[in-house]
């Protein structure tokens, strides 16, 4: 399965790198995105030092992991970002008279320009405004991989409601939307229902909040946390989008 | 004879605009789902940032911005700016769609202009918006039992948040236009949200800026788009509404300008060259 993903994920890649001026224009367009975000950080820093005991450090750590899982997710998952419309489009009618499974070459449909201008900012935020070391490397890497499991994890689980709502299509971004805007603030302003949605039905707790206390403090009880929520929220995603199929396979799916 | 013809045209053509307004509406209205989408996204967006801004205001941390924010913290500004940002009309998507797919075209051998029919729908596509969107944030409000602003706010928020509004939709229709020149206008997009996010306040007040910034920022259209109404939560008074009023008037007839300008560059050049 590993070979047929990279090799498809690979044509997806070069496709997205084929128009060289509009990948460049997106590329940087996302730049000049994240460093305004980034601006608009130092400003409310500089003007109110912390929030919850968050510096412009954990904001920075935060940010930068967002972005990187956002690019990851977005350079070699992108086909997630409009899985929904494709079920509703009944678009994977060619893809189960194949022999590979459904997920994996939904998943590598497609790869997002705009990704890697979040890929270079997210690196840049890390080296330069995190006050990360050498050292602190190995806690981002799993981070990154628990973070981006559950995002990719998450927007599956969102566009797999489409094998049961025709409207699936734009909840299932907005969804992933909120999920991202959940993500981008420091994890001391949550508390009460709002912390239980963000570690629940839009999981920023554990995509980027859970990472971003690992790196504050690794520990094993908060690494047992990342690895368990990404082994349960994979597990999920897959069940609701192997429930989903079975759903197609009968026909009972809306069209959009 | 001949000066009742431009007379009629022009009613004729105010007539037309009018009607791509109320399609504009109707449509919004009619697709409620999507509607109240974006008010569930109004009101999760909300929940953050009244979280985000209720901690800061708790803390009060000494030596900071802090002791200069309002005593009801930011959560109503931050309500009206994202009430004002959130109905604005996706305008630069639908003039992107047209320009690139070759779809001018039949619009330019029609009598009404098109550039003025898309703007007047895209109105009544954001008015429809700020209706649904402020419905939902009223009645938040009213749940969330925070101390409510004097009356009189709400009347200088309900004339000055529509007028904001009208003046971001003609900012998208700018970057839209764009699409004469670049492929893909979702980088000038970019661009210009952040601006208009940054210079127009839309997470925090202007008034919060350094000076040199804040002198930068406050004569922009971007002010003149959210700060302004959003002041008007924290600060009502009908010196700064006048003044306010005045300011959004003239935005609106300088970026009509500005949009009428790139428009005929724009059609000077498919006309040379094509698409």
């Amino acid at each position: 399965m590993i070979p047929t993903y990279a090799a498809n994920i690979a044509i997806a890649i070069r496709t997205s790198l084929m128009d060289r001026t509009n990948f460049i224009l997106n590329s940087a367009g996302m730049v000049l995105n994240d460093i305004f975000f980034l601006i608009l950080w130092y400003m409310f820093f500089v003007g109110f030092r912390q929030v919850g005991g968050w510096g412009l450090h954990d904001v920075a750590r935060l940010l930068g992991i967002i972005m990187l899982v956002v690019a990851i997710s977005g350079v070699f998952f992108g086909g997630y970002r409009d899985m929904a419309a494709t079920i509703l489009r009944g678009e994977i009618d060619a893809l189960l008279t194949q022999p590979k499974s459904v997920l994996p070459r939904l998943l590598a449909r497609e790869s997002i320009a705009t990704a890697w201008g979040d890929l270079v900012m997210g690196i840049w935020m890390l080296c330069t405004f995190a006050a990360l070391s050498l050292y602190d490397l190995p806690f981002v890497l799993i981070g990154l991989v628990c973070g981006t499991v559950v995002y990719v994890a998450s927007a599956v689980v969102y566009a797999s409601l489409a094998f049961w709502f025709a409207g699936a299509r734009s909840f299932a971004r907005d969804l992933t939307d909120f999920m991202l805007l959940f993500s981008s603030y420091p994890g001391s302003i949550y508390a009460g229902m709002t912390k239980v949605v963000a570690y629940t039905l839009l999981p920023a707790g554990f995509i980027v909040l859970a990472p971003v206390a690992f790196l504050r403090g690794p520990s094993f009880s908060t690494l047992g946390v990342m690895v368990g929520a990404a082994l349960c929220y994979a597990a999920f995603a897959a069940l609701a989008f192997h429930l989903g199929l079975r759903r197609y396979r009968r026909g009972l799916v809306p069209t959009g | 004879m001949p000066s009742t013809m431009p007379r009629a045209e022009f009613r004729g053509t105010l007539s037309a605009a009018f009607s791509a307004f109320a399609l504009g509406v109707r449509r919004n209205l009619a697709n409620w789902p999507i509607l109240m989408g974006r008010a569930l996204f109004y009101l999760v967006a909300m929940a953050v940032l009244s979280a985000l801004w209720d901690k800061v205001s708790a803390q009060r941390v000494a030596g900071t911005l802090a002791s200069s924010l309002p005593h009801g913290g930011l959560t109503l500004y931050i309500g009206v700016t994202e009430w004002i940002t959130l109905s604005v009309a996706a305008i630069h998507l639908r003039l992107e769609d047209d320009i690139r797919l070759g779809m001018l075209e039949p619009h330019l051998l029609r009598p009404k202009p098109y550039l003025l029919q898309k703007i007047a729908e895209a109105m009544g596509d954001s008015v429809a918006r700020l209706l649904g969107i402020g419905t939902a944030a009223l009645i938040a409000l009213v749940l969330s039992g925070r101390t409510l602003p004097p009356p009189i706010a709400y009347f200088y928020v309900a004339i000055l948040g529509p007028i904001g509004t009208a003046i971001g939709v003609l900012i998208y229709a700018a970057v839209g236009l764009a699409a004469f020149w670049v492929r893909r206008v979702l980088p000038p997009y970019i661009i210009t949200q952040k601006i208009w996010f940054l210079l127009g306040g839309l997470f925090a007040p202007i008034g919060l800026y350094p000076a040199w910034f804040f002198g930068i920022a406050i004569v922009s259209p971007f002010a003149a788009s959210i700060f302004m109404p959003g002041n008007m939560m924290i600060a009502p008074s009908a010196t700064a509404f006048a003044a306010d009023l005045a300011a959004q008037i003239a935005w609106l007839i300088a970026l009509s300008a500005l949009v009428a300008l790139i428009w005929r560059a724009g059609l000077r050049k498919v006309l040379r060259e094509g698409v």
